[in-house]
């Protein structure tokens, strides 16, 4: 199916990879390029959704409650006991795993549905623990003054060195990312969406690997958590917003779920716009509800899905294929 | 002491119990976890401070409207978000109603602001003194209203025509629509009622508490526990859950903290999912 296509794949790659690179050259103002870092905050939790609700066809409502964890793991390691960002950033990961595994022990088990209403209460439970457990997370105050990033010496202050920094664990994890759903697990994590029983017939332990799709998007939650504090300097309990969630849903789902180019540009695109349009925050929640009730409606299949219709709409005789 | 902890927490057991009924009641008929349902009521709260508040109604003809309106919320709740949907995968319906709920949630936030209002129930003032157990009225009210709720609910379900096929839905979709059954219709009266019973829990409890936008997250995160340890699609199960859940909150927050209160739903459901994955009450028994 490729082989049809004027652009090949990897030409695509390299260009996306040298326009971000370039992309701090042509943003110009500290504004353009905090809106370009938190979207590269937003990749790595777009894509840690789309593992679970696009891969492994579990939803999952628990995305922020991962990054507000890893956030304030890796704050708190900082804050409170001196560790540098790279170690917080290690903890933060291992927190959002172990919880991810812990929560989805449980849950996992019964129905999908139990699924659903386990990671929602999660989060619901993680924002309140933030804002009661005064003595810990200071509460509703947040907590302020989380130190900046070091390497190599270098202290990173600026909005561009956040940005490359960014960037490389964006490139990381994508690569990551692609070699994870190409690979045995990956399939298997597939093969569990698309038909749990015949999963089972063939002798996959379909638990565990659903169990590994949940943990390893919460790593991704709590590596992506920890960037976020060290960024911002400042976290407080809304971070656990279900505003986020919803966010993460319309990136998934109008970018394509189960597909990681699709989802980048969704993360990309739905980071972007809104900034750029400045709509009055209560407002864009609205209409962020009123986008999501219209996507999955219309376009369940997002943008991906879209362009694979076109493409095969263009090139009837091709089957069609994954990922 | 603990007698008084224990009536305190059948009366928010009830509230439990009467928000939660309706969310595993649609959940038994039609297989939809209804993530609205927090909204509805709080549309219930905001609705009863409109008819008693603000227009002066008599206070049982405030609940009347505003369970009849939320009935007709429940309606078009089920026409815009879950009907369109019921054919496709699961997570549609999850996400459609997770959108309603969005789109009420800061409509109402548009519409009132976030500030809390406050509606003073009539019998609140009404002291009921028994040895050394006090009792207001309005939580009086509220377990008896729960109690003769779930009394003509059970024979609703078990002796009208409706819903006797919202019990044949529950059991089998295709036989029913072979014998002329509307799935469809089912699925409106179904969100219909158990809006019907969120608007009577609103239009009770809420006048106990602040109003505001967001009083619905609360309620559903504890209606979710509820729903989980009656097991999905339990009536009876959620009814007895969401007077444990109350008594159990109560003790918690009168002898250990109400940080441990507010933890106690989440470990029980996750204790119970553990446990019992099937609800409390074991073999799965449905509506």
């Amino acid at each position: 199916m490729r082989r049809g296509l004027h652009p090949k794949p990897g030409v695509l790659v390299a260009t996306a990879v040298l326009l971000a690179l370039l992309m701090p050259l042509l943003a110009r103002s500290n504004y353009l390029l905090h809106i370009l870092v938190m979207t590269e905050i937003y990749v790595i939790l777009a894509l840690s959704l789309n593992l679970v609700m696009g891969y492994a066809g579990l939803l999952s409502l628990a995305p922020p409650a991962f990054f507000g964890i890893g956030a304030y793991a890796s704050a708190l390691l900082s804050l409170r006991v001196g560790l540098s960002f790279w170690v917080g950033l290690a903890s933060a990961g291992a927190a959002g795993l172990l919880f991810a595994v812990a929560i989805g022990v449980p849950s996992l088990r019964l129905s999908r549905h139990s699924f659903v209403i386990v990671t929602l209460s999660f989060t619901l439970l993680a924002q309140i623990v933030a804002t009661n457990w005064t003595e810990l997370t200071r509460g509703a105050m947040g907590l302020p003054g989380i130190p900046a990033v070091e390497l190599g010496g270098v202290k990173i202050t600026s909005k561009t060195g956040w940005y490359y920094l960014m960037l490389v664990l964006v490139i990381v994890t994508v690569a990551g990312f692609k070699a994870l759903v190409g690979s045995r697990l990956g399939r298997a994590i597939v093969m569990v969406r698309e038909d749990e029983v015949l999963a089972q017939a063939v002798g996959l332990n379909t638990a565990s690997v659903k169990l590994w799709a949940f943990a390893i998007s919460g790593l991704l939650g709590g590596i992506a958590g920890s960037c976020y504090a060290h960024y911002i300097s400042f976290i407080d309990p809304s971070l656990f917003d279900f505003y986020y969630t919803e966010n993460l849903l319309i990136m998934v789902i109008l970018g394509g779920a189960g597909t990681v180019w699709g989802v980048v540009a969704g993360a990309v695109i739905f980071n972007a716009i809104p900034e750029l349009l400045r709509i009055h925050p209560e407002l864009r929640t609205l209409l962020y509800g009123l986008v999501l009730l219209g996507a999955i409606s219309v376009a369940p299949g997002g943008l991906a899905g879209w362009i694979k219709a076109w493409r095969e709409s263009k090139r009837p005789s091709v089957e069609a294929e994954g990922a | 002491m603990l007698l008084q902890h224990v009536i305190n927490g059948l009366v928010q057991g009830s509230l439990y119990a009467l928000v939660a009924v309706g969310l595993t009641l649609v959940y038994g008929v039609l297989e939809v976890v209804n993530f609205a349902h927090g909204e509805l009521y709080m549309l219930a709260a905001f609705a009863l401070y409109l008819l008693f508040h603000l227009a002066h109604l008599p206070y049982p003809l405030a609940i009347l409207l505003t369970v009849s309106v939320l009935m007709g919320v429940g309606y078009v709740l089920a026409r815009a978000a879950v009907v369109p949907h019921l054919q496709r995968p699961f997570e549609v319906t999850v996400l459609a109603t997770l959108a309603a709920s969005i789109i009420l949630q800061n409509g109402a936030r548009f519409v009132f602001t976030a500030t809390p209002r406050k509606v003073h129930p009539p019998w609140e003032d009404v002291v009921l003194q028994l040895l050394d157990l006090t009792l207001t009225g309005q939580r009086l009210l509220v377990l008896g209203t729960a109690i003769v709720a779930f009394a003509a609910l059970h024979l609703f379900i078990h002796r009208s025509r409706a819903g006797k096929a919202m019990r044949a839905c529950a059991q089998n979709k295709a036989a029913c629509r072979m014998v002329g059954i509307s799935t469809d219709r089912v699925a409106c009266h179904t969100l219909a009622l158990g809006a019907g019973l969120c608007g009577l829990a609103g239009a009770m409890v809420a006048p106990l508490y602040d109003i505001f936008p967001g009083i619905g997250t609360s309620v559903v995160f504890k209606s979710f526990a509820v729903v989980i340890m009656g097991g999905l699609g339990n009536v009876p199960g959620a009814m007895a859950a969401g007077a444990i859940l109350g008594v159990g909150e109560s003790l918690a927050g009168g002898y250990i903290s109400n940080t441990a209160k507010d933890a106690l739903s989440f470990s029980l459901m996750i204790l119970i999912l553990l446990l019992r994955p099937e609800g409390l009450f074991g073999r799965r028994v449905r509506v």
